[in-house]
């Protein structure tokens, strides 16, 4: 091919032309093999002693100053997190600049991207795996503040939750907010029609099943029951039957996902779709299937309590999540991250993540939002106890809580989730048996992680 | 305009024509029909099982709902700002180049046809990362002239009006010369003037790629000052993801005035383009 | 494109040697001038970044780590081992691949086949042929966002019209967009309907601007209007059409949007992932920007020998004719 050679001839004289011009791209190359050196040299090491260096001042003010926060909750959380955000502002005089950068994926992208010049960055975020872009640069200057003891209190925080804010099994280094985990949703009208009595709600997957048959008796076949996140029901479920999903080994990661308990879980889920109880491959229109009514059971994040009460056209309710052999609960969500370390800055951050992490304040989130509070005190608060009286879909998630958990976060936990998704997606459609399939997705995701080293 | 032979056997073929095109504007147009009636649904109504094809009570309360969620017309204005100077300057910039390739001559040409043709084979999901690097080191973001500049990219207009170029009788341009025209008379006297129609078919494909795009100017705005309107309603569609009412309303205002423009503009760019002498 | 030779002499001005070939200094000059923005810009949108993408593509840089470590060819070899295997073409790079190719070819010839159909009606002497011209092409304009969400509600298999319509008509409903052996036709259906207008408006400016001349003399000859069409005005759409075929190469080898709007994930099985959807997958959900900008230059690679091919073949063509 003459072209191109012509076209590598041309792009070399002018790379040189550019390259001279910007110096830009080497640069950044360079730049990019150690993340940490592009930090200003004033800055104390994410190793120092707590207490030697940070934090600073709490008492001192911080009028004046000014936040800047991205967020990635939207609708009626976006909201009420925003309302929250401008209160810290006007009490304590800090100008609060809030941006919505989108869902959990752009969010992350704009992160990573602004990190990679450590530029424009934003000082606080409210993000999905927010501790690999603090944790993951070795920021852990969340860590020390906790451990000052100022203004958080951890022993009052669910252990789940705080294990969510962890990178790589190191220290904390992001506070949980709006945290949700999956509340299994029913249609109260389908459930009557198939004369199930749900007072006495099926505690294991087993007696679920059983339910489920009822339903299918009455409203015929794939009308029982599916999840808008197939993998992160499948990580809970593993949990229920005690396969750990992963192991850290020193530092290493190591998924291990295809043990007996396992494809257990797995055998469970195919059995789902060849009895006719759940349709094969349709987590994403789940919820549209779950809202026109065309299915009784739906699992789906607790953050719906607050978009669907109230506007569904049949009775809504819920009940816990089945089990295996224990309980258990995956959670997701957001975290919140302080990303700049100037310490005049972070003494502000740290302020406002408190006043957002108080008792008061994120019991408010979460009874505005259903997204779930992060304080066991919390579920001693007055609005609270009534909220769980008058509501059951608050009760049931709440009562969920004293069973999450999380694991720590690991750069290829993006990848982990779309491996088990396409893994159960050809679960569902019979190209594999169970013992296979997950064989192949945790050599996958093996091996995803090795080209990291 | 010009004048057709009519006889019977081809006004039977129209009608034939015609019932065809009836047709398929038929179902061109249905999804939109389904829109506009669906922006002034009910919640109930959009999940009503069988499907309901019109709102058990018509209601706008999803159109101030669309108000209350973003800042509508900020996100238009933006649209309409970045995407009128994006085209103006893809446009010049093309028009410029067809020229310089078609009617000029000088060494290299073929290898800068192979670049720019080159250019459009590379997906923006990868150069995003590199161009935001480069862009940030000039600390243009946040700004208008980042999100404007690494969009411009000229192949595809340059091309398009290179070929209409290229059907400019050669006898007409040798005239101009005679008459002493320079290279740069000859294009703005006889080139540009004969394709005024083609030059505007060009503008108005740019106008509508520049008008969709969605994931730069998400990444290079921080501020929402500066953000667009297919941002806006992507954040509308992860803030009301149950909500097809709310979406269908901001789409219905999203397309009407595009729509009316076009209608209009349309008529301008049809007659010009038949009244632009390129026979091939 | 194709440069003419036949240049009138003109007395008077400058001229130039370079590279075994004549040039007029002014015009060269002029020419020269005319291309700098255009060059301009080539550097800052393309050629940086590309040589960044070219640089990234032999390190294992991820996103979220900001690891960069130079691999040589492991990531070349990741995407394109087991080529010559059955398994390859099945899942990951290899189904992605498989895919486009497939979608490539239906939607280039039912969209410009299509387009050029209509386009023909269009040309005749319809009554409110302004209403009709501007009904095809009013899809053009729709923001992807808004139209997809509006055919992602017709294709949903219980709310959506689509099945209701199958029902009334006696047929059996579909599973549209979440069954993998009706996914990819679901969102080709759709981005025809999004995309046709486009080339019709293309082809309608080629057709009315062929000089009635030419049809009159067909006719005076006996010519039916089938004769017309592919012995007089096909070939002078010559031009034309090649321009839709290759921007219709270049575009569905690129294309995104539809599909990562309308099947997130990639579709049942991957059935709707297209390496597009791959490279994004790869950069943004599994931070591999190492891996992603290799498979970013293998497309790279296919698009240019297609478009070659294609031009090669125009250019044959076109000789042929004359």
């Amino acid at each position: 091919m003459k072209n191109v050679k012509k076209i590598l001839a041309l792009l070399l004289c002018l790379a040189m032309t550019a390259g001279a011009l910007s110096g830009c791209v080497s640069s950044y190359v360079n730049k990019e093999t150690t993340p940490a050196a592009t930090q200003a040299p004033t800055q104390p090491p994410a190793t120092a002693p707590a207490g030697e260096t940070l934090p600073p001042e709490t008492e001192a003010p911080i009028a004046g100053m000014t936040l800047n926060v991205w967020y990635a909750v939207s609708g009626t959380s976006g909201e009420l997190f925003t309302k929250m955000s401008e209160q810290f502002g006007s009490e304590y005089g800090v100008t609060m600049k809030l941006t919505y950068t989108g869902g959990s994926g752009d969010t992350a992208t704009k992160v990573a991207a602004a990190q990679l010049e450590n530029k424009n960055m934003p000082d606080v975020a409210l993000m999905y795996a927010g501790p690999l872009y603090t944790g993951g640069k070795d920021n852990y200057d969340i860590d020390n503040l906790i451990k000052n003891g100022s203004g958080f209190d951890i022993n009052d925080i669910f252990e789940g939750m705080m294990d969510y804010c962890v990178y790589m099994g190191e220290g904390y280094c992001a506070l949980p907010y709006g945290i949700s985990t999956q509340v299994l949703y029913y249609n109260k009208d389908m459930l009557k029609a198939a004369g199930a009595d749900m007072t006495n709600p099926p505690k294991t997957w087993s007696e679920f099943k059983a339910v489920l048959e009822k339903v299918k008796a009455s409203a015929g076949e794939n009308k029982a029951f599916d999840t808008t996140d197939q993998a992160w029901l499948f990580k809970s479920m593993l949990m229920q039957n005690g396969c750990e999903i992963i192991e850290n080994k020193e530092g290493n990661i190591v998924p291990i996902f295809n043990d007996e308990q396992a494809v257990e879980v797995a055998d469970y889920w195919y059995s789902l779709v060849t009895d006719g109880l759940m349709p094969a491959g349709e987590h994403n229109n789940a919820e549209n299937t779950f809202l026109s009514g065309n299915l009784a059971f739906l699992a789906a994040s607790s953050n719906r309590i607050s978009r669907w009460v109230g506007t569904t056209s049949f009775e809504l309710g819920a009940i816990e999540m089945p089990y295996f052999t224990q309980p258990s609960l995956a959670l997701g969500g957001n975290v919140l991250v302080i990303f700049n370390r100037d310490p005049e800055i972070l003494r502000a951050a740290w302020k406002y993540v408190c006043y957002l992490t108080s008792v008061e304040k994120n019991t408010e989130f979460a009874l505005g939002t259903g997204y779930l509070p992060i304080h066991k005190s919390a579920l001693e608060q007055e609005n609270v106890k009534k909220a769980i009286q008058e509501n059951e879909l608050y009760n049931v998630a709440f009562k969920q809580l004293s069973y999450t958990w999380a694991y720590t976060h690991f750069e290829q936990m993006g990848t982990m989730d779309t491996e088990i998704k396409s893994m159960l997606n050809k679960l569902e459609k019979g190209r594999g048996t169970s013992q296979e399939l997950l064989t192949k997705a945790v050599e996958a995701v093996q091996k995803e992680i090795n080209a990291d080293k | 305009m010009k004048t057709k032979i009519r006889n019977t056997t081809h006004l039977d073929s129209h009608y034939l024509a015609f019932a065809f095109l009836m047709i398929c504007a038929v179902i061109m147009l249905f999804p939109f029909i389904w829109m506009i009636l669906s922006s002034f649904k009910t919640a109930a109504d959009v999940y009503s099982y069988p499907p309901r094809w019109l709102p058990s009570k018509w209601n706008g309360s999803n159109y101030s709902k669309v108000f209350n969620m973003i800042p509508f017309l900020r996100y238009y204005w933006n649209s309409i700002y970045t995407t009128v100077i994006m085209t103006a300057l893809q446009i010049g910039i093309s028009v410029l180049a067809a020229y310089s390739l078609v009617h000029l001559r000088w060494p290299g040409q073929a290898f800068m046809a192979t670049v720019m043709r080159s250019s459009m084979f590379v997906p923006m999901v990868v150069t995003m990362i590199p161009m935001y690097l480069l862009v940030s080191s000039l600390n243009l973001v946040d700004t208008y002239a980042g999100i404007i500049l690494p969009q411009i990219s000229t192949a595809f207009t340059t091309f398009l009006i290179m070929s209409y170029f290229a059907s400019i009788p050669q006898d007409m341009i040798d005239a101009a010369k005679l008459d002493g025209c320079g290279p740069f008379r000859v294009m703005t006297r006889v080139v540009i003037p004969n394709t005024k129609g083609a030059i505007s078919t060009a503008a108005l494909f740019s106008f509508l790629g520049n008008w969709k795009s969605y994931t730069w100017p998400l990444i290079i705005t921080n501020d929402e000052m500066y953000r667009t309107l297919p941002i806006g309603l992507k954040y509308l569609q992860q803030e009301s993801s149950s909500e097809y009412q709310v979406m269908m309303a901001a789409a219905v205002m999203t397309i009407l005035p595009v729509l009316i423009i076009f209608v209009f503009f349309e008529k301008q760019l049809v007659r010009s383009i038949t009244l632009t002498g390129m026979k091939s | 494109m194709k440069k003419k030779d036949e240049h009138p002499e003109k007395a008077g001005s400058g001229k130039v040697r370079l590279f075994g070939k004549e040039y007029h200094t002014k015009e060269m000059l002029v020419g020269l001038l005319f291309i700098v923005p255009t060059v301009a810009f080539l550097i800052f949108t393309f050629v940086i970044p590309v040589i960044d993408v070219i640089e990234l593509s032999f390190t294992n840089f991820s996103m979220s780590a900001g690891t960069m470590k130079n691999v040589g060819m492991d990531n070349y070899k990741d995407l394109l081992e087991g080529f010559f295997t059955a398994e390859y073409w099945e899942d990951g790079f290899g189904q992605s691949l498989r895919n486009t190719v497939v979608y490539s070819l239906l939607k280039l010839t039912l969209d410009t086949g299509l387009a050029l159909f209509l386009a023909v009606q269009l040309d005749k002497n319809v009554p409110l042929k302004r209403f009709l011209r501007s009904t095809f092409f009013a899809p053009v304009v729709v923001p992807m966002v808004a139209s997809s969400l509006i055919w992602i509600w017709f294709y949903d298999p219980n709310v959506g019209p689509l099945n209701q319509i199958l029902q009334f008509l006696g047929l059996p409903a579909s599973k549209w967009l979440y069954h993998e052996s009706t996914s990819m036709l679901s969102i080709l259906i759709f981005s025809l309907w999004k995309g046709v207008g486009y080339n019709i408006i293309l082809f309608l400016a080629g057709l009315q601007n062929i000089s009635d001349s030419y049809v009159e003399a067909a006719r005076l000859d006996g010519a039916s209007d089938w004769q017309l069409f592919w012995k007089i005005k096909f070939p002078l759409l010559r031009p034309i059409t090649s321009f839709v075929i290759m921007m219709g190469i270049i575009n569905s080898f690129k294309v995104f949007a539809e599909f990562n709007v309308m099947t997130p994930d990639g579709g049942p099985l991957g059935s709707t992932k297209l390496i597009v959807s791959y490279i994004y997958e790869l950069a943004f959900t599994r931070g591999r920007m190492g891996r992603a900008s290799a498979a970013a230059l293998i497309l790279f690679v296919i698009i240019f020998v297609l478009t070659q091919i294609q031009s090669f073949i125009n250019a044959k063509k076109t000789i042929d004719v004359e």
